[in-house]
């Protein structure tokens, strides 16, 4: 039998120490009639059990019907991204089984390998977001938001006791997979989400703010780089929330944007969320990856999931432990803030292996040769007769918005190119748009085939207008 | 030489031991101009000073980590008998084929012809959870198993507001040996609690639940077995004082292990369930995750599962359906943690039909192995044929003012993961400290014999030479730590971070 080690003979040697005649007796508390009776084929209708040659011929051929990234000049992005991950993550991370076949550390003596990278994860996550406390992780960006959100409104339970405060505001253009989350878990919690939509510039529009930040919103949030792929004033955003004192979450799909741009320290954020699929995570079709979650130092004690904090052992040594469990599920239980019980911690691990990798000077490097390689792109791609840039003057960071013509994608798939994210489904008015992602992984030869490919493929086609 | 005083570098954070300029990874030349940061991103604000990461060289960076690695019980050097977490084997197979780049590199925007195999990959392993669940329709969207709770709740809810009948069932029933994440889930999802004082074995007090439950029912969740390592006998009875009130009935699948293959929780009159694939299907814990938590449900309640559904089509094609009116929308964006789903599906593919009944039938042996190999030395909480884990406690100990704590420590000792402690709850075990153990199916009879044969010892020691269970463990980097001061003067992070 697959992976069972017991004989037999061991079986009926354990049967007969137990004082029981076989197997069946040690279910005895299943009604005899819902017993599963193997000889029937009719119920628990799985296959047969395939070896391990089998098994990978069986994947081999799923994967024969699929294609990937690396398959193209592949420029989509839209909340997961084609990066390089270093095969030091995944020789640490996937195939050492020292960390992945290892569990929540929950007895610190024997699991100071864990708490240690969590804390120095931690601390990765300070450095790049500029808030002083940051927790182990959760499920992933859009959950890291949804869970600000909740976070938000019960830090306004306290801090505003006589007033209702039930609103959540998603300023600008977020990524429509969170905004389906975090409505999904708003509906269930009773709290109304309200949208600020982007203005003419793809950035917030700063009157519709001022106006929907009444004193019934407990919370902001602002994804910067936005879904068109630029980048917010969050100074803007800030001053705006002042007056009713809401809190102010940040939000990024992409934190290798936090190497080069104005932290959510820096602009006056509360909590900071985002993906962290950037930081050296697979794609796996959007994941597992992580999310991040950070927030100044008085939100501490609202803060959702698994935190390590460093302490001392009895002996006076530094060591490591988890800290702050009366804020989560197992202590407080329907009293928790949140009912998170894990965290992605071996995600968490391929961002700290993978921004240690780059380190200080690479991760900027990384960036910086990002935003070259989009500028390259936006001169390249706008240059095209038939395409338009949408967002012509507004700053961008790795994504960004183009018009050409509707149904292009398989012209381009033709030449191993799989071109932006169409936008039609987006929004109205967005017929023809599609949102360009670079990476570092994106070569000057890939953007010229891509720039040539949309010359080729608008000829004699009309510019589309954007409305 | 016994011990030395010379700090290792690799015993130091990474933050430590960063020196100014060493790299360790190199981007290749830059093939397009370069560009001025501040005119190229139009006056948008930049950071101050860069964000201060650890500068390492790679054999530091991976000597590091394989430092930290030797600090960590796992299950492929330890045996880990960690009750509810079942901490089974992963077998090998999973990461080397989830590490193909059809899998690493699958971006969730790939035109539709270009992720048939992955669809198919899903559909197939919704079938599999449907079969062993016994219910007709699968999400495989929740990350983890809170979040599989959460969905079932929501789903419940959303099914109740289309009756009319979602501004009066605002209740949900949870038996006091409940994981925390029951309750927590209940509040998240907009409910109120109602907590169900079990009988001394664990089960249900079914007179005590027919007097809880009204129109004011939303549900009731149970874990089956219960976390007192018992199987409920009157499941059916249950689902149906449940249904008798127009409530539903769900069940918290965290310990499917004992009886996937046995009996399916449809049959019991389940209404939703979750799976805890990194539990039952040999998905690796990770060091605490990513999991993944899909749900099982009856066929009422399928128009509320999140979108996009997975779907084969009848020319044998597959596509994503996202046109689902009464969906409650998502809950984690994309597709879940499909990297985890595949390591599921590659091990039920495995299994087959077969190998799942076996698997609840080998774990269930282990458990009750140890339960009547052990039970002089240490309390069963309640000797009756258990499931896959079995509860003791440390009441014979007390009197040596040796407790829960002090064994788990001790086992570590001998290079023993610790079983879970303090769960179920005190209130629940008359104050005596829990031990929950959970060999898994995956364990051998020698290895039950040595954890058999150390327990003994730990219970003589604790009468004969109590000090050394106190001072436990006594071969590990870092002692009995202090973690009330890592609540009270948390330091959660290491300050250069942040200069």
């Amino acid at each position: 039998m697959p992976f069972i080690q017991n004989t037999d003979a061991e079986r009926r040697e354990m049967l007969a120490a137990i004082g029981v005649k076989s197997i069946d007796d040690l279910f005895a508390d299943v009604p005899a009639n819902l017993r599963i009776n193997m000889a029937d084929a009719s119920r628990l209708k799985l296959p047969k059990g395939q070896g391990e040659l089998e098994v990978t011929r069986h994947i081999e051929g799923l994967l024969a019907k699929t294609k990937n990234a690396g398959d193209y000049a592949f420029f989509r992005g839209g909340g997961i991204y084609n990066h390089f991950v270093s095969t030091v993550v995944d020789h640490i991370a996937l195939f050492d089984s020292s960390f992945i076949t290892a569990y929540t550390p929950y007895q610190p003596e024997c699991s100071q390998g864990t708490l240690t990278f969590i804390f120095e994860f931690q601390s990765s996550i300070c450095a790049l977001t500029g808030l002083e406390v940051a927790n182990a992780s959760m499920y992933d960006g859009a959950s890291a938001l949804a869970e600000a959100m909740m976070m938000g409104k019960h830090v306004a339970e306290d801090k505003w006791r006589k007033e209702e405060r039930n609103t959540f505001v998603l300023a600008g253009a977020h990524n429509p997979e969170y905004e389906q989350v975090v409505r999904t878990y708003a509906d269930v919690a009773g709290l109304k989400v309200v949208n600020v939509p982007a203005g003419a510039d793809g950035r917030i529009d700063q009157d519709a703010l001022k106006k929907a930040l009444t004193r019934k919103v407990f919370a902001v949030a602002a994804q910067s780089p936005n879904y068109l792929g630029v980048i917010e004033d969050l100074d803007a955003v800030n001053a705006a929330r002042k007056e009713s004192e809401a809190l102010f979450v940040h939000c990024t799909t992409e934190p290798m944007s936090l190497a080069l741009l104005q932290t959510p320290g820096e602009a006056g954020a509360d909590i900071a969320v985002g993906e962290g699929q950037p930081l050296g995570n697979h794609q796996f079709l959007g994941g597992p990856a992580f999310g991040y979650f950070a927030a100044r130092k008085e939100h501490l004690r609202k803060m959702p999931g698994r935190i390590v904090s460093e302490t001392v052992d009895k002996n006076g040594k530094r060591a490591f432990a988890l800290a702050l469990a009366t804020r989560e599920q197992h202590i407080r239980r329907e009293k928790a803030t949140s009912n998170i019980c894990t965290n992605q911690s071996l995600c968490a691990l391929r961002a700290l292996i993978h921004l240690a990798a780059w380190g200080k000077n690479g991760f900027v490097e990384l960036a910086e040769h990002t935003v070259a390689k989009t500028q390259y792109a936006i001169k390249k791609l706008g240059a095209v007769d038939g395409v338009k840039l949408v967002y012509p003057n507004s700053p961008v960071f790795n994504e960004f918005v183009i018009q050409a013509a509707p149904g292009l994608e398989k012209k381009l798939l033709k030449k191993k190119i799989l071109g932006g994210l169409p936008l039609d489904k987006y929004g109205k008015g967005r017929k023809g748009q599609y949102l360009v992602a670079i990476t570092e992984v994106t070569t000057k030869a890939q953007i010229d085939a891509y720039a040539a490919a949309l010359a080729e493929a608008l000829k004699g086609k009309a510019v589309a207008s954007a409305k | 030489m016994t011990t030395t005083t010379i700090a290792n570098p690799a015993d130091a954070l990474l933050f430590e031991t960063s020196v100014e300029g060493r790299r360790c990874l190199r981007l290749p030349e830059l093939d397009v101009p370069k560009v001025d940061l501040k005119q190229a991103l139009k006056g948008a604000k930049l950071r101050q000073k860069p964000a201060n990461l650890p500068e390492v060289g790679e054999l530091d960076l991976v000597r590091h980590f394989k430092n930290l690695a030797q600090k960590n019980f796992s299950v492929d050097r330890n045996f880990y008998p960690l009750g509810s977490c079942t901490m089974k084997y992963n077998p090998k197979i999973n990461v080397t084929l989830l590490a193909q780049p059809g899998f690493t590199r699958a971006h969730p925007h790939l035109p539709l012809a270009d992720l048939q195999g992955h669809i198919e990959l899903m559909v197939n392993l919704e079938g599999y959870l449907r079969e062993v669940s016994g219910l007709p329709a699968v999400t495989l969207q929740p990350a983890a198993g809170a979040q599989g709770e959460m969905t079932g709740l929501m789903v419940i809810k959303a099914y109740f507001e289309e009756k009319g009948e979602g501004k009066t069932r605002t209740e949900i029933v949870i038996p006091d040996s409940a994981h925390g994440t029951n309750p927590a889930t209940a509040a998240l999802a907009g409910f109120k609690t109602v907590t169900l004082k079990g009988k001394p074995d664990g089960s249900v007090d079914l007179d005590l639940l027919k007097s809880l439950v009204g129109p004011q029912t939303a549900g009731m969740m149970i874990t089956n077995p219960s976390t007192l390592g018992l199987l409920e006998p009157n499941m059916v009875e249950i689902a149906k004082i449940l249904h008798g009130v127009g409530a539903q009935l769900y069940m918290d699948g965290a310990n499917m292990n004992a009886i996937q293959g046995i009996v399916r929780p449809g049959d019991y009159g389940v209404d939703v369930m979750h799976y805890n694939l990194h539990k039952t299907y040999s998905v690796p814990h990770g060091a605490g995750g990513p999991g993944a938590g899909p749900i099982a449900v009856a066929a009422h309640l399928e128009p509320y599962l999140p979108v996009p559904r997975p779907v084969r089509n009848e020319d044998g094609t597959f596509s994503l359906d996202y046109k689902r009116k009464k969906s409650i929308g998502k809950v984690r964006s994309f597709f879940g943690n499909y990297g985890a789903l595949v390591m599921a599906y590659i091990y039920m593919t495995q299994l087959g039909r077969e190998g799942v009944r076996r698997n609840a039938e080998n774990a269930v042996l282990n458990a009750n192995y140890l339960r009547v190999k052990l039970r002089n030395e240490f309390k069963v909480f309640t000797d009756r044929v258990c499931a896959h884990e079995v509860v003791f406690t440390d009441a014979i100990q007390a009197k040596n003012d040796i407790h829960a704590l002090d064994v788990a420590k001790r086992l570590i000792d001998y290079n023993i993961h610790p079983m879970t402690i303090y769960f179920p709850q005190a209130n629940v075990t008359n104050g005596e400290g829990a031990m929950m153990v959970e060999p898994t199916e995956t364990e051998s009879k020698q290895t039950l014999d040595f954890f058999i044969e150390v327990m003994k010892k730990i219970a003589q020691e604790t009468r004969e030479n109590p000090a050394l269970l106190k001072e436990a463990p006594h071969n590990m980097p870092v002692v009995r730590l202090d973690e009330v001061r890592a609540s009270t003067q948390p330091q959660l992070y290491c300050p250069m971070c942040m200069s």
